[in-house]
């Protein structure tokens, strides 16, 4: 625990001294927000009950984990090839410790720029709910969300040589896992065949529970099952991250 | 602060390392007395990096067993871990954190309390002579100067072990001469055990107790500096001038004290069992057989020679 927060704080100071990363990381969510926004919601008024805005932020938020997470697999690997991580390996703490670190300042990050998107997209007349629960299920489905998807990104850059080999292969689950959901359609009009497939994927899980939690729709799914599904995501992601860290480090 | 120990600090049985088909170390044999300096001599591809990273518990040994201050390094790594510190061959600094932050970060991996922290960073701040520096992003620092702060983090945990992997490579004279000062006052003032390696015959030469000369994966020879270098038994004789010298060979050959005469363009290399006693008795042998006698050196043998000797190739850079 007292290495996964140094090492949370580490990132963090390096994140707020690199400017660019702090731009980019800021300006994105708003980019994603008025394109969505402005682009689509003038073709499209309303999805299922919910205005268009409102429909559109959990699969921005969920875009937004998916990029931060690879941003956090990307940290570890630019240390690893650095050798950086070998302060880490010879110091007495435990290996799943270093993973957590990095998740934790990954989720973070995630968290900095939901507030952005959820001001941004209330400010083009989303409907936000005021429900404080709401805003702590957001939070923690979020974070677990994020865990989950940054556990595959450091599972994989735990084994990349290279950092161009990393983003080939993080590319194969970054896009279909955001279009293989009910991000851009509701679930209730997919074909069966689709929605068998949305429904294997805990993006899914996430955007239902937020349409129904903060942003005033209804869910499709039980609550209590997208809470178990994310938070098994979660879990998972960091096992096999934790897997795939000890094989490299032999 | 001395933790002088006369026991074992630093032991091997039979160490190896396969990656693949390749045997990186093969059945090194390792003991290091606590409060030495032992230095690790040996081309690249040696083994070397191998050995300290099973030793510093980031590699597991294919075969054979490692103890480093009396812990197994892969059964019981995190109390090998409290008590070592480390500089890795290549720079491994965060570019983006100052001096400062990169200490502190280290202490408090290893939980060190904040005031612990502060005074174990000022001391070794005015140590390795970085005060004006430590501050700064490490981006803005010199080779030199990450060294020794890199130095100074291995530094911070007060570790009964240091392991310093190629601790001069890249630097300039000036800047390696003061990583040799450091090592020595370690050993001296704190009683540290060093474990070092090197590809510099002169670092081993002028820093080690002990050297072991390591050549694809085994260790082919040990001892003091000295004593493998006298081992060698033989210095050479160099005299160089002009005219015919092929009367002064045979008539050296002849002599009982000399092993071996090779020609060289300008004269001869004359090997002997002691270069002080017998330079006398060569040069009175180069008179009045055509060969004008211009210059002549003895030569001790090196580490280098040592190295030669036993792997039958040249320590190349
Ligand atoms: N991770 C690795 N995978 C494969 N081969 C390796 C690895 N690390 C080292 N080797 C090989 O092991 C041998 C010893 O390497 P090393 O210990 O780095 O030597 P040195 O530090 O003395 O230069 C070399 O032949 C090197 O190519
Ligand atoms: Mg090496």
């Amino acid at each position: 625990m007292n290495a996964t927060i140094t090492i949370w704080s580490k990132h963090m100071t390096k994140f707020f001294r690199n400017r660019e990363e702090l731009g980019g990381l800021l300006l994105q969510p708003i980019l994603w927000v008025v394109l969505f926004g402005v682009g689509m919601g003038a073709l499209v008024r309303n999805v299922d009950g919910s205005d268009y805005m409102s429909f559109m932020l959990p699969g921005v938020l969920a875009l937004t984990a998916l990029g931060g997470a690879v941003g956090g697999g990307m940290a570890l690997l630019d240390e690893r090839l650095r050798g950086i991580l070998k302060e880490y390996l010879a110091a007495p703490i435990p290996r799943l410790s270093i993973l957590m670190g990095n998740a934790a300042s990954t989720v973070t990050k995630a968290l900095f720029q939901a507030t952005i998107i959820l001001v941004v997209g209330a400010l083009m007349g989303a409907h936000i709910t005021g429900n404080p629960l709401g805003w702590v299920a957001l939070v923690v489905l979020l974070a677990m969300f994020t865990i989950g998807f940054a556990g595959i990104a450091l599972a994989f850059a735990a084994r990349s040589k290279s950092i161009m080999g990393y983003h080939g292969l993080i590319f194969l689950f970054n896009l279909p896992l955001l279009f293989a959901s009910n991000a851009l359609y509701p679930l209730v009009n997919m074909p069966g065949w689709i929605k068998a497939i949305a429904l294997a994927n805990p993006t899914t899980y996430l955007i239902d529970a937020l349409r129904g939690l903060t942003f005033g729709g209804t869910a499709s799914i039980a609550l209590p099952i997208s809470f178990a599904v994310t938070t098994l995501f979660a879990a998972l992601g960091m096992a096999l991250a934790l897997w795939s860290f000890r094989r490299t480090i032999r | 602060m001395t933790n002088i120990s006369t026991h074992t600090m630093v032991a091997t049985q039979g160490l190896t390392k396969q990656y693949g088909s390749v045997s990186a170390l093969d059945g090194v044999d390792l003991t290091v007395p606590g409060g030495t300096i032992y230095a690790l001599l040996g081309p690249n591809g040696a083994g070397k990096t191998t050995t300290i990273n099973i030793l510093t518990t980031l590699a597991q040994p294919s075969a054979g067993s490692a103890q480093v201050a009396g812990f197994d390094v892969v059964r019981q790594p995190d109390e090998v871990r409290k008590r070592i510190g480390v500089t890795f061959q290549d720079l491994v600094l965060d570019p983006d954190l100052t001096g400062r932050q990169v200490l502190d970060i280290h202490g408090r991996l290893y939980r060190q309390p904040t005031s612990l922290r502060r005074q174990r960073i000022d001391e070794l701040v005015a140590l390795v002579q970085l005060n004006d520096a430590i501050d700064r992003l490490v981006k803005t620092y010199s080779g030199g100067m990450k060294r020794r702060l890199e130095l100074a983090r291995g530094l911070m945990t007060d570790p009964q072990v240091v392991f310093l992997d190629e601790p001069t490579q890249g630097l300039d004279p000036q800047n390696r001469a003061t990583i040799w000062d450091y090592v020595r006052m370690l050993r001296r003032e704190r009683g540290l055990t060093l474990l070092l390696t090197t590809h510099y015959m002169e670092e081993a030469e002028a820093l080690a107790d002990t050297v072991g000369i390591i050549d694809g994966g085994r260790k082919v020879a040990e001892g003091t500096p000295s004593a493998l270098v006298a081992a060698l038994g033989a210095d050479r004789i160099r005299i160089s001038g002009s005219g015919d010298a092929s009367h002064l060979l045979s008539e050296l050959r002849a002599l009982p004290f000399v092993d071996s005469v090779t020609p060289f363009e300008r004269g001869l290399e004359v090997g002997v069992d002691s270069g002080s006693r017998r330079i006398a008795e060569v040069v009175a042998s180069a008179s009045g057989n055509g060969f004008t006698v211009e210059d002549v050196s003895v030569l001790r043998p090196s580490l280098g020679d040592v190295f030669l000797q036993y792997t039958g190739r040249a320590l190349r850079d």
